[in-house]
């Protein structure tokens, strides 16, 4: 199905081209010490059956050769070669894409992880956004470490002016749920410029915490099923820590699922608004109310309701406010990516629309608008 | 009917306190707000709650994140069932739209009186 409009994607998920192309831009003393760069997570992944491959299959390199500034690579890893995310990406209409990509989560060294995160940006600086791509246009994320926030808001001051840098990104997995004091200084630097903030699962079960609250799971089913409630605590500690009334300009935009269950949850944390408000008195609003001038979530082709019956589906978009709390993302390359034809296709135009285009535009603001026309 | 009830000398109720009137079918707190009076039936609006065993609390507000503004007085009146507060100085719930039923208070004599129960 191809669609009317132009589409844009929030979510695709470049990687480099091998493990080792990161000491490329590595600054020493970090370019001397080992990253361990285990690009996949840890739990047994059904690898090999299509279409539950971990990775899109399109997104396998097949001995491609890709020549940077820094040297010739053949490529290795899926999704580390250009011409076929432009491929993917043409396909399903899309004119403009921003590339967040895939770190490893938090380091228990805080210095190399801002040192990776750095690497991460100068790489795609370097790359993916300064190559003139024919059909899609390439925005960045500019990563930063969230355990060190004010190194963090070093890195932004570092990028903001990138005419490609349009949001920053941080990881789900963290130390503290992101409402907390820990972070302000990072969040007080992306309203200050203006930039959305990306979080997006990425660890691979290393330094972070366990990602269920009683432990770690054992099988796939249970992680992949589970792990998205973590971006409701995020949600909820940036409303209760009064992060939004600190600082109104500050958008969030969760990149890796969790919005089916974010409705009910808000219900519950409304409900105990009203008599917990002195603990909060800085939360003028309902909890929920904060949403629409705060909060997106990345469309994720394994949530929402089951099956097609168009009712159901209309009915869970209304009760979610779907039409304005989704960006589409494809995920890419992900084998669970999803395309522009399989969000809501019974869906009235408009709220579509508002999904595969406006709501970015809306979030990203003049930039991305050469790219949604 | 309704009647006049003697609820005790102004020495007896100073800034903060309170007393308990048996009268009418629930019983009614006078509370000395600030040296104003305010009689509230024991009756939470919400669920029916035995309001006046609640405690009082000041009115925390906040000019911004974790900064808290407390007022010097104990203007709310928090339910014990609930936790759903009342501003005693006018009636209203803190939050929703529910109003506590309150009642007439004449001082005279240094007298405090409830009436019209």
């Amino acid at each position: 199905m191809s669609e009317p409009m132009a589409v844009f994607d929030a979510a695709v998920h470049p990687r480099m081209l091998v493990n080792n192309q990161i000491y490329d831009y590595m600054v020493e003393p970090f370019k001397g010490l080992v990253y361990n760069t285990p690009n996949r997570f840890f739990h047994p992944v059904p690898t090999g059956i299509a279409p539950y491959g971990e990775w899109l299959d399109q997104s396998r390199p097949d001995g491609e050769v890709i020549t940077t500034a820094a040297g010739a690579y053949t490529a290795r890893e899926p999704g580390s070669v250009p011409e076929r995310t432009r491929e993917y990406l043409v396909g399903n209409g899309v004119r403009g894409a921003v590339l967040n990509p895939t770190l490893r989560g938090l380091q228990p060294a805080a210095d190399q992880g801002d040192a990776i995160c750095a690497a991460y940006n100068d790489w795609l600086a370097a790359t993916w956004l300064s190559d003139t791509v024919d059909g899609v246009e390439y925005f960045g994320t500019i990563r930063v470490n969230p355990m060190n926030a004010a190194g963090a808001a070093k890195e932004i001051a570092r990028w903001a002016d990138h005419p490609r840098m349009i949001q920053v990104g941080v990881p789900v997995e963290s130390h503290h749920p992101y409402g907390q004091r820990y972070y302000l200084e990072l969040w007080e630097a992306c309203a200050a410029h203006n930039l959305p903030v990306a979080i997006k699962a990425e660890g691979g079960v290393g330094v972070e915490y366990f990602p269920t609250m009683t432990g770690l799971p054992r099988t796939h089913i249970e992680f992949s099923a589970l792990h998205r409630d973590r971006f409701y605590f995020h949600l909820a500690s940036f409303i209760a820590e009064g992060v939004f009334d600190r600082f109104p300009d500050l958008r969030i935009i969760f990149s890796d699922g969790g919005f089916d269950m974010m409705t009910p949850a808000m219900w519950r944390m409304d409900m105990d608004w009203p008599i917990t408000r002195t603990e909060v008195p800085w939360v003028k609003r309902l909890p929920s109310e904060y949403l629409r001038e705060h909060v997106r979530f990345v469309t994720n082709s394994l949530e929402g309701p089951p099956g097609e019956d168009p009712d159901l589906v209309a009915e869970w978009v209304e009760r979610t406010d779907a039409a304005h709390l989704l960006v589409y993302g494809s995920g890419y390359p992900l084998w669970s990516s999803m395309a522009p034809a399989e969000v809501f296709p019974h869906l009235g135009a408009e709220d579509r629309a508002r999904i595969l285009s406006g709501n970015a535009e809306a979030l990203y603001g003049p930039r991305i608008a050469a790219s949604v026309r | 009917m309704r009647s006049t009830h003697i609820v005790g000398s102004v020495d007896e109720l100073p800034s903060g306190s309170y007393k308990f009137v048996q009268a009418g079918k629930f019983g009614i707190g006078v509370y000395n707000v600030d040296g104003e009076f305010r009689a509230v039936t024991n009756y939470c609006p919400h669920r029916g709650g035995p309001l006046c065993v609640g405690r009082r609390y000041p009115v925390i507000d906040s000019p911004a994140p974790y900064e808290f503004e407390v007022s010097g007085g104990d203007e709310i009146l928090k339910c014990p069932w609930h936790g759903w507060e009342f501003d005693l100085r006018d009636g209203e719930s803190e939050v929703g739209k529910k109003r506590i039923r309150t009642h007439k208070v004449r001082v005279e004599d240094g007298t405090v009186y409830l009436e019209g129960v």
